[in-house]
């Protein structure tokens, strides 16, 4: 069995409790505009060439590879539930390849963390869930029309999933907003009022938001694909998304990523 | 680490013949000292001419101790108008005939505890009884009995300046001096004053590159007898420990050896420890106040080394890492886990190795206990691997048929390259020594100099350097050649041999640098290769004794990868000729720290190869500060794992090549070298561009 990724990235600090192993799974459904992983979208491998030498996004690895390279840091996930992220691209969507892997992980007690965007069917964020320990849900644009012409992403679905997460037994404290903040798309006043009113619906799940930066200009020029520039986010803006979200949870914070 | 001072080695030996050519060597090192002091060498040369008269050196014809004691009845006295006595006249110079031994430290609670009387009573004739006859059977008596008249005849010198000087507190220094003549060091600071006189004597008589031992341990007992007794407060004592690091601290330019920063003055602290009942981690307020006081004073000398366990408290691994952000690239973590069991494996015997300490950098040795030379030379991995590509014929590299084969003939080269270095070990003449056989163990016991192997431990120690660019080049080969059968041995070589210059070698040059994996990497393949190269040269050394029944150990970190890679030739891991060799155990390319942590946890430390084994990281700034906690997960889960020792760089591209162009503008930036903490601005060029290239590879900038 093999799962398609694009880059295995050890001492994650920033993806998840303690230090961490991250996946990036290749293959996602959705097409956010200031997506800062373009090479992880595509199911496809992707060739490109980099300083005259051919190069290419993607590969193939084995369940026992990929195990193999995760555990090879376990030493130091001991302190702090460090453990592995899955990340992308959208994980869900090779649940079912993964989960040999899921179930291994886990028997040998590796903390395991998702980060998704729940643009997935869901049943395969039901296999998900038995195995999760941690997970980081983006929420970005929420109106209907909206997020399906920007982002294409079913916004039924999304709360549907939501809910799903809601009323599973994971921990509530393992569960994290994470809120992509731009003044093209989500910083727009009537998508933050629906971000806020999600946030009071699941007040108990944690929040983060983070400015979106202009970090994938140089990887969309491999893939030949066009990159839109996105007006820098004041911190002021952010302070003040910040203040209201904090009303309604006062654990929310901002982050850089 | 002295290896300017090995490049005059030579010269000297020819010179040291005549006193005429003794006397200029010594004026031409005069000369170097007072450049660096006024920043250039116009002052530095009109300075020496208008006091040439203060100039002196003994007199070779006098014994050892004789001339200790002329030295010190010449040496000028400055008196500062407060706080502590601390002064070196660089005019005044004993006469060396051979090698000083160097990069060792004393054993300063001894020197708390014993005073110049205690030490007399040495050499007392035993049977004449206590205090009766001095015993001036052998010669090593008459010059440990002369020397010490020395220190006696400097201290009392002193306490008459002293009282006759405008010091804020002249009567209690002066207090402090004469206690050193008959009574141990009872208060804090009168502690603080006698280390830094007895330091003073080691290096007024030439001794370089002195560690100061594990002061924690050392000053507890006075430090807790006055907090105890309310003569100080924890505030107090902070005050005196900055003061005294500021006082240690002035001089640099005298005490710089090879390069400024290059001090040698050390401070332990910290330590694992165990007895009968179990394991336990040593430390104590002062532990946390030096390493405040370093963070606070911002100075990168002198620097400290933490011992670190597994029981090491979490907030003094912080309060460390903290410290580490402020770029200051001290202090370095030793990890006990490992060095302990090393130190005991190769020979030294348990309780010398739970107190252990280290040379100038790294090299960890038995305080006070050795005449341990542990920076004496080096040996280059890659040499040996580029004088096999020089030498041989292209028919016999043609016939070279597996990677197994190749791999001998260059065990046949770095074996003869260990030869040279064992022939070049037993030539050595060490000076006399009596100052060192003072503190020393055994010498007084063998009533033997240390010079002349009077000390517990005589081990040489050497440093290797390279390692990383010859595994990387083996690899490239085996996996180019052995493998791929992309290229012959011949063609590689001649692309080498042509440094990589023609144009339709540049691919290849791309190739030869990318390989992976590469040292540094968790690869079984690496690894193997690289513990197969230093357990061979292990091997190469098995044998040895020196004449003073001491073996050789050596470790992977070297100060000498800028000067070694100038020397040879491009090698197969895409090194252009010329360009430094890689530094410590290092993975600049790679930011996963944990894959350099996991190689560096398996390369095997047993045996002789534990003679420093570092680690290097560069961080950038606000790494660590904004990661603090895991950061600290991280150093813990990595004493697990098994490191030697770990020092950090933390420094920013942007910072160092804006420093470079406007040193004005960066007066106080301070990055690591070696083991030790430098000012950026006093570093010669290439040292400064090898820190910028490690930088931007660090930041991802460039690639390797
Ligand atoms: S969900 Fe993530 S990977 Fe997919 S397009 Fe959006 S940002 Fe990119």
């Amino acid at each position: 069995m093999t799962v398609r990724i694009t880059n295995i990235q050890h001492f994650s600090l920033d993806d998840g409790p303690g230090i961490r192993t991250t996946v990036f799974l290749k293959g996602c459904n959705l097409t956010c505009p200031w997506c800062c992983n373009p090479e992880n979208i595509s199911f496809e491998i992707e060739n490109y060439t980099h300083n005259s030498q051919n190069e290419s996004f993607g590969y193939d690895i084995s369940l026992k590879d990929l195990e193999k390279e995760i555990l090879k840091d376990e030493a130091f996930y001991v302190e702090n539930n460090g453990g592995v992220t899955f990340s992308g691209g959208e994980p869900l969507l090779q649940i079912r390849e993964l989960e040999p892997l899921l179930k291994s992980l886990k028997s040998k007690n590796i903390n395991i963390c998702f980060e998704t965007s729940l643009s997935a069917p869901s049943n395969l964020l039901e296999i998900a869930i038995q195995y999760i320990d941690e997970i980081f849900i983006d929420m970005k644009v929420l109106d209907k029309k909206e997020a399906k012409n920007v982002l294409n992403l079913d916004i039924d679905l999304y709360y549907e999933n939501l809910e799903l997460i809601n009323s599973s037994n994971l921990d509530k404290k393992n569960i994290t907003f994470r809120i992509p903040l731009n003044n093209e798309y989500t910083l727009k006043e009537e998508n933050i009022k629906d971000i806020l009113n999600c946030i009071e619906k699941y007040a108990d799940f944690n929040v983060e938001i983070f400015k979106t930066h202009n970090l994938a200009e140089s990887k969309c020029k491999s893939l030949n694909q066009e990159f839109t520039i996105f007006s820098p986010v004041d911190d002021e803006a952010l302070n003040e998304v910040l203040e209201k979200i904090q009303e309604l949870n006062s654990n929310a914070k901002i982050i850089s990523l | 680490m002295s290896f300017l001072k090995k490049i005059a080695k030579p010269v000297y030996h020819k010179a040291q013949d005549n006193s005429m050519g003794r006397r200029s060597i010594t004026l031409a090192f005069l000369l170097r000292r007072l450049t660096r002091r006024f920043g250039s060498k116009e002052k530095a040369s009109s300075y020496l001419a208008k006091n040439m008269h203060r100039f002196y050196i003994t007199g070779s014809k006098f014994n050892k101790g004789t001339q200790i004691k002329n030295l010190f009845r010449k040496v000028d006295i400055h008196i500062p108008k407060s706080g502590f006595i601390f002064f070196l006249d660089e005019f005044k110079h004993l006469s060396e005939d051979g090698h000083i031994i160097d990069n060792i430290s004393i054993d300063y609670s001894k020197v708390l505890k014993s005073s110049v009387y205690e030490y007399n009573e040495l050499y007392f004739h035993p049977k004449a009884g206590r205090g009766f006859a001095r015993d001036l059977s052998s010669d090593f008596i008459k010059n440990q009995l002369d020397a010490l008249d020395g220190i006696e005849l400097l201290i009392y010198r002193i306490i008459k300046k002293l009282r006759n000087s405008n010091h804020k507190d002249r009567a209690k220094f002066a207090r402090y001096f004469e206690n050193m003549i008959d009574k141990p060091a009872e208060h804090f600071e009168e502690a603080l004053q006698r280390i830094l006189f007895y330091n003073q004597l080691l290096w007024q008589t030439g001794h370089g590159l002195n560690g100061l031992g594990r002061l924690d341990k050392i000053l507890e007992d006075c430090y807790f007898d006055d907090l105890n007794s309310g003569l100080i407060t924890q505030e107090d004592a902070y005050d005196l420990i900055k003061s005294f690091l500021k006082t240690l601290h002035t001089y640099y330019w005298y005490k710089s050896a090879a390069l400024m920063g290059d001090t040698g003055q050390v401070i332990i602290l910290g330590g694992k420890y165990d007895d009968e009942y179990g394991e336990y981690y040593f430390y104590n307020d002062l532990t946390y106040m030096f390493i405040r006081a370093i963070k606070e004073l911002h100075l990168p000398d002198p620097k400290v080394l933490l011992r670190v366990s597994s029981e090491t408290p979490r907030d003094l691994i912080e309060l460390s890492l903290e410290t580490i952000n402020t770029g200051i690239g001290s202090p370095l973590f030793s990890n006990d886990e490992v060095v302990i069991d090393k130190m005991i494996e190769f020979g030294y015997d348990k309780e010398d190795a739970n107190n252990y300490v280290v040379s100038a950098c790294w090299e960890p040795s038995a305080v006070g206990k050795g005449f341990e030379q542990n920076n004496i030379n080096f040996i280059s991995y890659l040499k040996p691997l580029n004088e096999f590509f020089d030498n041989e014929t292209e028919q016999f590299l043609e016939n070279v048929n597996s990677f197994g084969e190749l791999f001998n003939s260059y065990k046949y080269y770095l074996k003869k390259d260990a030869d040279e270095l064992i022939a070049f070990l037993d030539n050595i003449e060490w000076n006399n020594d009596p100052l060192l056989s003072l503190f020393i163990d055994d010498c007084n016991e063998k009533n033997m100099d240390i010079s002349q192997g009077g000390a517990k431990y005589n081990h040489y120690g050497i440093t290797t350097v390279g390692l990383a660019n010859t595994v990387n080049s083996l690899y490239a080969i085996k996996k180019l050649v052995f493998e791929d059968r992309k290229y012959s041995l011949n063609e590689l070589n001649k692309m080498r041999k042509n440094n990589f210059k023609k144009d339709k070698y540049q691919a290849i040059l791309t190739d030869l640098k990318n390989v992976n994996p590469r040292f540094g990497m968790d690869d079984e393949e690496i690894l193997d290769i690289s513990n197969e190269i230093i357990q061979f040269l292990e091997d190469c050394f098995k044998d040895y004794t020196n004449k003073f029944g001491g073996k050789i150990k050596f470790g992977l970190s070297a100060p000498s990868y800028i000067s070694a890679g100038a020397e040879i030739n491009a090698s197969f891991d895409g090194r252009k000729a010329g360009e430094p060799l890689s530094t410590h155990i290092s993975l600049d390319t790679n930011k996963d720290f944990t894959e350099v942590l996991r190689f560096a946890s398996k390369l095997d430390y047993g045996g002789a190869k534990f003679n420093g084994n570092v680690v290097d990281l560069m961080l950038s700034p606000d790494f660590i500060k904004n990661h603090t906690d895991k950061f600290t997960d991280f150093i813990y889960s990595s004493i697990q794992l098994g490191f030697f020792q770990m020092q950090m760089n933390v420094v920013d591209s942007k910072t160092l090549i804006e420093a470079k162009e406007n040193p004005e503008a960066h007066p106080n930036l301070i990055v690591r070298v070696w083991g030790f903490s430098a000012y950026f601005n006093d570093l010669p060029e290439e040292y400064q561009d090898l820190l910028i290239s490690r930088a931007l590879k660090n930041e991802g900038k460039i690639a390797s």
